[in-house]
C-alpha cells in the first residue's frame, strides 16, 4: 500500500512547481558553499604549505651556516650563531606546529577560521604563541560563513517546511481527503507515505548533490577516516531531517489549516535555530563570563617584571629543582643572562598559569552548560555533529593545543639544558618536530553519535504524538 | 482619512493575539540584550582603564636602565570601549583587545574576545543591534503581511476603495498604525537604552555620543520604515495572505540571514586578503633587507660628519647608536605603513563592498551605519591602530634622542632614569567626530535612503486593477 502511496504522491509532486523550486535552491545552495568550503580548505593547506616550506628554507640556511662555521671556525657573535642555543631556541631555529584540515573540512567552516591552526614554537613562553591567528577581515568572521553547514542547519529545515506543511491540510482543502480516507486505507499509512517519500526525496537531494559537490570539488573519500567521516556526515543530515519531519507530521496531525501549519512551524524554525542558539550564548557568557584578556597581559607583565628583579635568586632555585644541570661552575653561570632568563621565563609561566587557568576553566564551565543545553536546540546539536564530522569543532582544536603544550615543552626540554649547560646545537638531527596525531575516530564518532540520539529521541517522540493524534484527524470540516 | 485609516489599523493590530505575544517577546529581547550590553560594557570599560593606568604606572616606575632597554620593556596600549558598543559591539569580539608597544615592531592586537568563547557564539550575538537589526523586521513581517491582502480575501478592500479612499491614503494610514503599534513595543526600549548610556557615561557619554546616538536612532527608524513599506506594497499586490508572508519570509530571510554572508564571500573573492605566513614572510624580507639599512647609515654618518663638520663619525658629538637605533626605526616604520596599509586597504576595499551591498539588502547598509555610529566598526578600530602605531613611534623617538644626546666613551653605559620615562606623554585616545564616521559610512546612507525613497513610493502607487 505503501508503494501505491509513494508512487501516486510522487506524481501529484511533480505536477506541483514547489518540488522543483525547492530542488533548485536547494541544489544552487549546496555548489555554492561546497565550492565556498573547498576554498577555504585550499587556502588553509596552501598557508600551511608556505609554513612548511618556510621552516625547510630556513633549516636548510642554518644546516649551511653551521657546517660552514663548524669547519672554519670563525668567531660570531652570539646574536648571529645558529649553534647558540638561546638564539637557535626562539630566532633561527622554531619549528611550526601544525593542524592540518580533516579530510572532509570543506563541509563545515566552523572555528577553523577563527582559531590559529599552526604555532610557531619557540622557546618563548606558551602564553606569547596563543595568539598566532589568520588574518581575515573581522567583518567576515562576525557575519559567519556559507558553507555546506549553513546550508543544512538553517536551510534545509526551512525547505522540509516548505513541502511538509500542507501534508493533510493541502488534500483536505482540495477535497481529496476524504476520497482518499474513503479507501481501504488508514490515515496513518497515508500520512507515513508521504513524509517518507518527501524525505526521500529531500534527503536524496541533500546527499546526491553534496556527494557530487563533493567528488567534483576532489574531496576524496579515501584519505584515512574519510569514510566514516561521511557516513556520520550522512547519519546526522538524516536524524536533523527526521527532526524536522516528525514535527511537520505532529503539527500536520492537528488539522489546522495549511496557512496556520506554515507559520506554527516557521515559527518553531525561528525559535530552534534562531532565536535559542543565541539566548545560549547569552546565558553561558552572562553566567560564566571570560574577563577581558588585558587581565592577562598585565598578570604576565607583573610576574615577568618581578622575575627580572629576582632573576639572580630564581637561578639558584632553578638549580634547586634541575640539580642535574649545575656544571659546578654555578657562580660563573649566575652571570650568564641566558640562564637567568630561562629561569625567569618558567617563573613567568609558573605566576601566570593561575590566570591563564581562570580564563579556561571559565570557557570549559561555559562549553559543559552549552552541551546540556544544546538538546533544546537541534540546530545547536547539529552544529557540534557537523564541526566534529568536519573535525572545525572545539574538540579536535583542543586536541591540537594540548599537543602543542606537549611540543613546547619538548622543545623547551631540548634548548634549555643546551643553554644552561653551555653547550652548542652543532646537529639539525636531535631537533624535535612536531608531527599532528589525529584524534581517535572513536571519540570523533561517540560525540557524534551523542548529538545524533539528541536528535533522533525527540524526533521518534514527536512523530509517535503525531502518528497517535492522527486517529483523532478531522477529515471532514 | 488618514488618521481614520490609522486608527482603525491600530485597533485590530492591540485587539490581535500576536501582537500582544509578539510585543512582549520583542521588548523582552530588546532589555535582555541591553542589560548584557550594559553590563559588559561596565565591565571591559573598568577593565581597560585599571590596565591603561597600571600599564602607564610600570612605564614610570622602571629602574635605572638604557633607553633602549626602556623602548624594549614598552607599554600597551588597551581599547577603550566606546559607549554605544552597548548598543552594537559590531566587530569588537572579533579585534584583538591590547597592543604591545615596543622598539622595533608595529606588533599585532591581540587576544580577540571570540576566540574565549564557544561555538554556538556563530549563530549570532543577541546584541541589541542583532534584536533590531534582524527580529524587529521579522516582528514587522508577521504583523502586517496580511493587512492588505486579507481586506482583500475578506471582500473588504473592494468595499473600501469603492468609497472613494485613494489606495495612497489606505496605505499610508496602514502605515501609521502599524507605525504607532511598532513604537509602543520600540520606544519604552529606546528610552531604557538612552538612560542606560547615560548612566554609563563619564561625562564621554553627553560630550560626543548624544549626536551618534541621534543618528543611530534616526537610521533606524529609517529602516523599519523601509521593512514596513516593503510588507504593505507586498500585502497589498499578493494575490494571498498567504503567499504575502512566503514572499516577505524569504525576504526576511535573504536580507538578514543570506546576503551578509554571500557579499562577505564576494568580497573576499574580489579583494583576497594573504595567508599570515605570506604577510609575515613578505615583511620580514623587507625588515631585513641590510642593504637598505646600510644606505640609510651611510647617507646619515654624511650628514652629521658634514653638520659638525667631523671627518670621522667618532669626532661627532653625537651617539651614534642612537642615529643608528632611529634609522632602524624610520626604516621599520616605512615598512610597517607600506605592508599594514596594504592589508588594512584591502580590508577597507571588502568594506565599502560589504555597503554597496546595501543595494540587494537594505539590512547591510544598517549594519554599517550601526556599527559606525557605535564605533565598532572597522574605520574606527583602524583609527586606534594608527593612534596607537604613533605612540609608539613617539616613545621611541623621545628614547633614541636621549641616546644621541648623551654619547659615552670607553664602553661606559648609559643609563636614564624616571625624569626620561616622565618625558613621554600618557597615551590619550580621543574617538573621532560623528562627522568622520558619517563621511565613512555615507554609502550606506545614500542606500538606505534610496531604499526608503523607492519603497515607500513603490507602496503608494495606486495599485493595478487585478489586484483589487
Amino acid at each position: 500500500m505503501i508503494r501505491r502511496i509513494l508512487q501516486h504522491d510522487w506524481r501529484v509532486l511533480r505536477a506541483d512547481a514547489t518540488v522543483w523550486v525547492v530542488g533548485g535552491v536547494f541544489a544552487t545552495a549546496i555548489g555554492y558553499a561546497m565550492a565556498n568550503g573547498v576554498r577555504w580548505t585550499t587556502f588553509q593547506r596552501n598557508a600551511l604549505h608556505a609554513a612548511s616550506a618556510e621552516e625547510i628554507d630556513r633549516y636548510a640556511t642554518i644546516h649551511a651556516q653551521i657546517g660552514v662555521l663548524e669547519r672554519t671556525g670563525t668567531p660570531v657573535a652570539a646574536f648571529g650563531d645558529p649553534r647558540n642555543p638561546t638564539q637557535f631556541g626562539s630566532r633561527f631555529g622554531p619549528r611550526y606546529a601544525m593542524l592540518p584540515p580533516a579530510p572532509l573540512a570543506a563541509l563545515a567552516i566552523g572555528q577553523s577560521d577563527l582559531q590559529p591552526y599552526y604555532f610557531k614554537v619557540s622557546t618563548d613562553a606558551r602564553e606569547t604563541l596563543t595568539t598566532a591567528t589568520e588574518i581575515e577581515n573581522p567583518q567576515r568572521l562576525l557575519v559567519g560563513r556559507f558553507d555546506l553547514a549553513f546550508v543544512i542547519i538553517f536551510l534545509y529545515p526551512l525547505l522540509i517546511l516548505a513541502v511538509t506543511h500542507n501534508l493533510l491540510s493541502g488534500e483536505k482543502e482540495q477535497g481529496t481527503l476524504a476520497l482518499a480516507a474513503s479507501q481501504p486505507v488508514s490515515l496513518r499509512t497515508l500520512a507515513t507515505g508521504k513524509v517518507l517519500l518527501r524525505a526521500l526525496l529531500l534527503v536524496g537531494i541533500v546527499v546526491g548533490f553534496s556527494s557530487v559537490a563533493l567528488l567534483a570539488n576532489g574531496v576524496g573519500l579515501t584519505a584515512p577516516g574519510a569514510a566514516l567521516r561521511f557516513a556520520l556526515w550522512l547519519a546526522a543530515v538524516a536524524a536533523y531531517g527526521a527532526f524536522w519531519f516528525a514535527l511537520a507530521l505532529f503539527v500536520s496531525s492537528f488539522g489546522r489549516s495549511s496557512a496556520t501549519n506554515a507559520t506554527v512551524l516557521a515559527t518553531a524554525w525561528l525559535m530552534l535555530v534562531v532565536l535559542l542558539p543565541s539566548l545560549f550564548n547569552l546565558v553561558a557568557t552572562t553566567l560564566y563570563p571570560v574577563p577581558s584578556r588585558v587581565e592577562m597581559i598585565q598578570a604576565v607583565r607583573v610576574a615577568s617584571d618581578e622575575a627580572t628583579s629576582a632573576g639572580s635568586t630564581l637561578l639558584a632555585r632553578y638549580y634547586e629543582d634541575h640539580p642535574e644541570l649545575a656544571t659546578g661552575g654555578a657562580e660563573q653561570a649566575m652571570n650568564d643572562f641566558n640562564i637567568i632568563r630561562v629561569a625567569v621565563d618558567e617563573d613567568v609561566s609558573r605566576r601566570a598559569r593561575p590566570v591563564v587557568d581562570r580564563y579556561e576553566q571559565q570557557l570549559t564551565r561555559q562549553q559543559t552548560l552549552i552541551d546540556r543545553l544544546r538538546f533544546l536546540s537541534p540546530a545547536v546539536l547539529m552544529q557540534d555533529a557537523l564541526n566534529d564530522v568536519a573535525g572545525t569543532g572545539a574538540a579536535r582544536h583542543r586536541h591540537f593545543l594540548e599537543q602543542v603544550d606537549r611540543f613546547h615543552a619538548a622543545w623547551r626540554g631540548f634548548i634549555v639544558p643546551l643553554i644552561v649547560q653551555r653547550a652548542r646545537v652543532t646537529s639539525l638531527d636531535q631537533v624535535p618536530s612536531f608531527t599532528f596525531r589525529e584524534e581517535s575516530p572513536a571519540s570523533m564518532a561517540g560525540r557524534v553519535v551523542i548529538a545524533m540520539a539528541g536528535l533522533i529521541v525527540p524526533a521518534l517522540c514527536v512523530a509517535w504524538a503525531g502518528v497517535r493524534r492522527l486517529r483523532h484527524y478531522p477529515i471532514v470540516g | 482619512m488618514i488618521s481614520r485609516v490609522a486608527r482603525k489599523e491600530l485597533l485590530e493590530i492591540l485587539r490581535d493575539g500576536r501582537f500582544r505575544v509578539l510585543s512582549i517577546a520583542v521588548l523582552a529581547v530588546s532589555l535582555l540584550s541591553l542589560a548584557v550590553g550594559w553590563k559588559q560594557y561596565t565591565d571591559v570599560a573598568k577593565q581597560h582603564q585599571q590596565a591603561q593606568a597600571a600599564t602607564r604606572a610600570q612605564w614610570l616606575n622602571q629602574t635605572k636602565k638604557n633607553p633602549h632597554s626602556a623602548a624594549h620593556y614598552g607599554v600597551y596600549a588597551f581599547k577603550p570601549k566606546s559607549p554605544l558598543a552597548i548598543v552594537d559591539t559590531g566587530i569588537d569580539p572579533y579585534m584583538g583587545v591590547a597592543v604591545w608597544l615596543e622598539a622595533h615592531k608595529q606588533n599585532e592586537f591581540k587576544y580577540r574576545p571570540a576566540q574565549d568563547r564557544t561555538a554556538v557564539q556563530r549563530f549570532g550575538e543577541m546584541t541589541a543591534a542583532e534584536t533590531l537589526q534582524v527580529l524587529v523586521p521579522l516582528f514587522i513581517v508577521l504583523m502586517t503581511f496580511g493587512t492588505l491582502a486579507a481586506e482583500r480575501e475578506r471582500g473588504t478592500l473592494r468595499q473600501l476603495l469603492s468609497l472613494g479612499v485613494k489606495s495612497r491614503d489606505l496605505a499610508l494610514g496602514k502605515a501609521a498604525g502599524i507605525a504607532i503599534a511598532l513604537g509602543m513595543v520600540l520606544v519604552p526600549a529606546a528610552v531604557l537604552g538612552v538612560m542606560s548610556l547615560a548612566l554609563t557615561s563619564d561625562g564621554g557619554f553627553l560630550a560626543s555620543s548624544p549626536t551618534r546616538a541621534a543618528w543611530l536612532v534616526a537610521s533606524y527608524l529609517a529602516y523599519f520604515a523601509i521593512v514596513a513599506a516593503i510588507c504593505l506594497g507586498v500585502s497589498a499586490r499578493a494575490r494571498s495572505s498567504r503567499l504575502a508572508l512566503v514572499v516577505l519570509l524569504t525576504f526576511w530571510f535573504a536580507n538578514t540571514v543570506v546576503a551578509s554572508r554571500v557579499v562577505a564571500d564576494v568580497a573576499s573573492w574580489l579583494h583576497p586578503t594573504p595567508s599570515a605566513v605570506e604577510f609575515q614572510k613578505a615583511m620580514d624580507a623587507d625588515l631585513n633587507d641590510q642593504q637598505e639599512m646600510q644606505r640609510r647609515l651611510d647617507r646619515r654618518k654624511a650628514e652629521l660628519m658634514r653638520q659638525y663638520n667631523a671627518n670621522s663619525i667618532d669626532a661627532v658629538p653625537v651617539a651614534f647608536s642612537g642615529v643608528s637605533l632611529q634609522e632602524g626605526e624610520d626604516h621599520g616604520n616605512e615598512v610597517f605603513d607600506e605592508h599594514y596599509g596594504r592589508l588594512f586597504d584591502i580590508y577597507d576595499r571588502q568594506n565599502t563592498i560589504y555597503q554597496l551591498g546595501g543595494f540587494a539588502a537594505p539590512m547591510l547598509a544598517m549594519r554599517a551605519i550601526s556599527m559606525g555610529l557605535s564605533g565598532t566598526d572597522f574605520h574606527q578600530h583602524r583609527d586606534f591602530i594608527t593612534a596607537a602605531e604613533a605612540y609608539r613611534r613617539q616613545i621611541q623617538r623621545t628614547m633614541n634622542a636621549d641616546i644621541m644626546a648623551h654619547p659615552v666613551r670607553g664602553g661606559a653605559a648609559y643609563l636614564a632614569g624616571r625624569e626620561l620615562w616622565e618625558r613621554v606623554p600618557e597615551f590619550q585616545y580621543d574617538a573621532p567626530a560623528t562627522g568622520w564616521v558619517l563621511r565613512n559610512t555615507r554609502w550606506s546612507f545614500a542606500i538606505l535612503a534610496a531604499w526608503l525613497v523607492v519603497a515607500i513610493g513603490w507602496m503608494m502607487r495606486p495599485l493595478p486593477r487585478a489586484a483589487i
